[in-house]
């Protein structure tokens, strides 16, 4: 299905995409619950939005114990088989997996239609096919 | 509660060091909505009448709307206090991500009252609320203040910062908050009131949640707002220009405010417009949270003494005061001048008001012990003076740093004739004498000479309709009604909280879908405008119990006496039998007697009584 790709040099920091993933995954909303994060570096001349890179060396499927994460085109978390031990969380390089409620999330790209590319309106995100 | 709302505010007195959660009740949301209301609200119960705005019993409040922090485009907070500049009711916008992080820390505003014993600041992270010394951090200015807080707390955590700079610790009378990142409530002296309160700064982290009532139809109201929002040529300005963009109108209109408001054109508008800008300063394009169109420019300044220094878009209200008011023409120094105010906690726009004042002064010869930096065009006089008057160090800075009616006050000499305010707060960067409507919206303003209450030029000069009716440049019959209508409709949108900008693209009908959603409340686009006109009238009582009456709904006396010598309405002038008339009709279209207090019946109507 392909990964999100970012751009900084045109994000805005508006943090839009934030506000539409965690409403398309809670129901309101909550930045910080959202499958990904907006670094702004100090001096605010840039913007770097961090997504699920979708890793190919992927340290969240090797270290999940129970067997959850699979990758099936894009890396998944089977919430039936997670028990929310978070390691996964914890192990990700660019820290956009989130423990809510006893289960771990993470960005598996809105069936094919990424919220976050949708509401952006600088072009800073966008869905690259591989 | 619950939806759109977080459902309680959160009352901090910092003489006593208590914290409390108070529940927002709804018979308060329904008749004031949010921001705005709500604050006048407050002000009007809490703070007893004469009471100093220095003093503990005035109230500090920071607020959101029911819209704040969703996906509906473009919403900030406001300030809400006293004003020590104009001892009148104060509120003061700001956008950037300090009042949405208010909200998904579980509050709908903050409110401090008191005054704590040595320099503090405060740590709210959701329910866990912290008043901690701060004594380390005075004197700092606003930039390096909130980065030194981001690193005092911690790893993980991004706290979101408002702060004040020396200029606040000092009381200067129009210091500023600076909100997280480098947005203002920049007006009427709200930085003092928390530096009166020894309060160096607010933290805040926030991880719960914003709902809304109806999803489906609240993403619908979004996806029209966004779409109105594409579709108006205004925001592709402001999103193309920003905000100095209106630098070649007003120059071409005769409205720039020049060398203290003595002329309308300025011989070096195009040196400091937004394609100078764009040129030499600008890299990128950077939003306020939750804003798809990115009014705002982040920039470096690359050549002369200021190279290396990072500067934000110098917008127009502050391109024009502190370059076109003060006679400067180089970019860089504007831009320089701009960023120092920002760092050292000064409104910029009152700041360049007040330095006109002076600078004109000085050229009259009644400053005795003057120097030959002070003048027109001189950047080097004018950041001594700044720092003067941020650090209150001589004895012109501190007389300055009381703003430009305080300081013509004890200057004297007749220079309250060319000392440019109304109500004591300095006025915009929108020379009124060829645009009559916009002097009526400076006298009835309700924090002072302020265009973001009501802003007619765009219809008496930029030709636009108001309900299909066309207005004439300089009449004066009629305006009275398009600044009402105005006002109400604004403070109604202040109350949600709205961008000013944005609101030049998103129509009352999608504002007021987009509430509806969110809350569940069936409230129409006219219910927006008398829900501001309710607002409107207590902040004229609160006005009005602090002393307000006819006379000081009045121009400055060089819009009501010196015809304006440049532009297409040069040789106008609003004298004061204008203004008499215009005041009339608006007292009469207010429901007010002739001395502009709201009749008992007015009141009524609009459940005041």
């Amino acid at each position: 299905m392909g990964r999100l790709r970012a751009k900084p040099d045109k994000c805005t920091g508006c943090n839009l995409c934030l506000l539409a993933c965690s409403f398309n995954f809670t129901g309101e909303f909550t930045p910080h619950l959202a499958l990904m994060r907006v670094e702004r570096r100090r001096d605010g001349l840039l913007f770097q939005p961090i997504t699920c890179e979708q890793c190919e060396n992927a340290f969240c499927l090797k270290v999940c114990p129970s067997k959850a994460i699979s990758r099936e085109e894009i890396l998944k978390i089977d919430a039936n088989n997670c028990t929310g031990c978070g390691l996964c969380a914890e192990y990700c390089p660019w820290k956009v997996i989130i423990l809510r409620e006893g289960t771990a999330y993470k960005c598996e790209l809105c069936q094919g239609q990424p919220e976050c590319v949708k509401v952006c309106p600088a072009g800073a995100l966008e869905l690259e096919v591989v | 509660m619950g939806y759109g709302y977080m459902g309680q505010l959160l009352w901090i007195d910092l003489s006593s060091g208590t914290v409390e959660k108070e529940e927002l009740k709804e018979t308060l949301t329904d008749k004031f909505l949010g921001g705005k209301g709500l604050g006048a609200k407050l002000l009007w119960d809490q703070v007893p009448p004469g009471t100093d705005p220095y003093d503990e019993n005035n109230l500090l409040m920071f607020l959101s709307g029911p819209l704040t922090g969703t996906l509906a485009p473009s919403m900030r907070g406001c300030v809400v206090t006293k004003s020590p500049l104009t001892g009148i009711f104060a509120d003061s916008y700001f956008g950037g991500s300090l009042a949405p992080e208010i909200k998904y820390a579980g509050y709908d505003g903050i409110v401090i009252k008191g005054k704590a014993p040595e320099p503090v600041y405060l740590l709210v992270e959701g329910e866990r609320v912290e008043i901690r010394p701060a004594k380390h951090l005075w004197g700092l200015d606003t930039f390096k203040t909130s980065w030194t807080l981001k690193q005092e707390i911690g790893e993980g955590k991004d706290p979101k910062i408002a702060c004040i700079g020396p200029a606040g610790e000092n009381l200067v009378r129009f210091a500023l908050i600076s909100c997280e990142y480098n947005r203002h409530a920049g007006r009427c002296g709200c930085g003092a009131v928390m530096g009166s309160k020894n309060l160096k700064a607010i933290a805040v982290i926030g991880e719960r949640g914003v709902q809304v009532k109806d999803k489906a139809a609240f993403i619908e109201a979004v996806n029209r707002a966004r779409h109105e929002l594409r579709e108006s040529p205004y925001i592709e300005a402001f999103r193309i220009d920003g905000t100095p963009g209106s630098i070649p109108f007003a120059d071409a209109e005769g409205l720039l405010p020049v060398f203290n408001y003595r002329q309308g054109t300025f011989h070096g508008s195009r040196k400091i417009d937004n394609e100078a800008q764009r040129e030499r300063l600008w890299l990128k394009d950077t939003a306020c949270f939750s804003c798809p169109v990115a009014c705002s420019k982040v920039g470096v300044i690359r050549r002369g003494k200021h190279r290396g220094t990072i500067v934000d878009v110098v917008e127009y209200e502050s391109a024009a005061l502190m370059g076109a008011n003060l006679g400067l023409d180089n970019l860089e120094e504007v831009a320089y001048l701009v960023y120092l105010c920002d760092a050292l906690g000064l409104d910029s726009m009152s700041t360049g008001g007040v330095l006109g004042y002076f600078l004109e002064t000085v050229e009259r010869g009644l400053i005795p012990a003057s120097s030959s930096q002070w003048g027109f065009g001189k950047p080097e006089g004018i950041e001594e003076l700044i720092k003067q008057i941020a650090y209150r160090s001589s004895e012109i800075g501190n007389i300055l740093a009381e703003g430009v009616k305080r300081a013509a006050g004890a200057i004297g000499q007749g220079s309250e004739k060319w000392a440019v305010h109304v109500k004591g707060l300095e006025t915009p960067a929108w020379g009124p004498r060829g645009a009559p409507g916009m002097g009526l919206a400076y006298m009835t303003g309700d924090r002072g000479g302020c265009h973001q209450r009501a802003f007619p030029i765009l219809y008496e000069v930029g030709g636009e309709r108001w309900r299909g009716r066309k207005f004439s440049r300089l009449e004066i019959e009629g305006k009275a009604e398009l600044v009402v209508y105005l006002q109400n409709y604004l403070a109604g949108l202040d109350t949600l909280v709205k961008c000013d900008f944005a609101a030049y693209g998103i129509t009352a009908d999608t504002y007021a879908s987009l509430v509806r959603a969110a809350t569940g409340k069936d409230i129409t686009a006219a219910d927006l405008e008398l829900i501001g006109e309710r607002i409107w009238n207590l902040t004229r009582l609160f006005n009005c119990r602090e002393g307000i009456e006819r006379d000081q709904d009045s121009l400055p006396a060089r819009f009501q006496e010196e015809p304006l010598p440049d532009g297409p309405a040069a040789g106008h002038f609003i004298s004061p039998s204008d203004c008499d008339k215009m005041l009339d009709e608006y007292y009469q279209l207010r429901g007010w007697d002739a001395r502009g207090r709201p009749f008992a019946s007015t009141l009524e109507r609009l459940g005041l009584s």
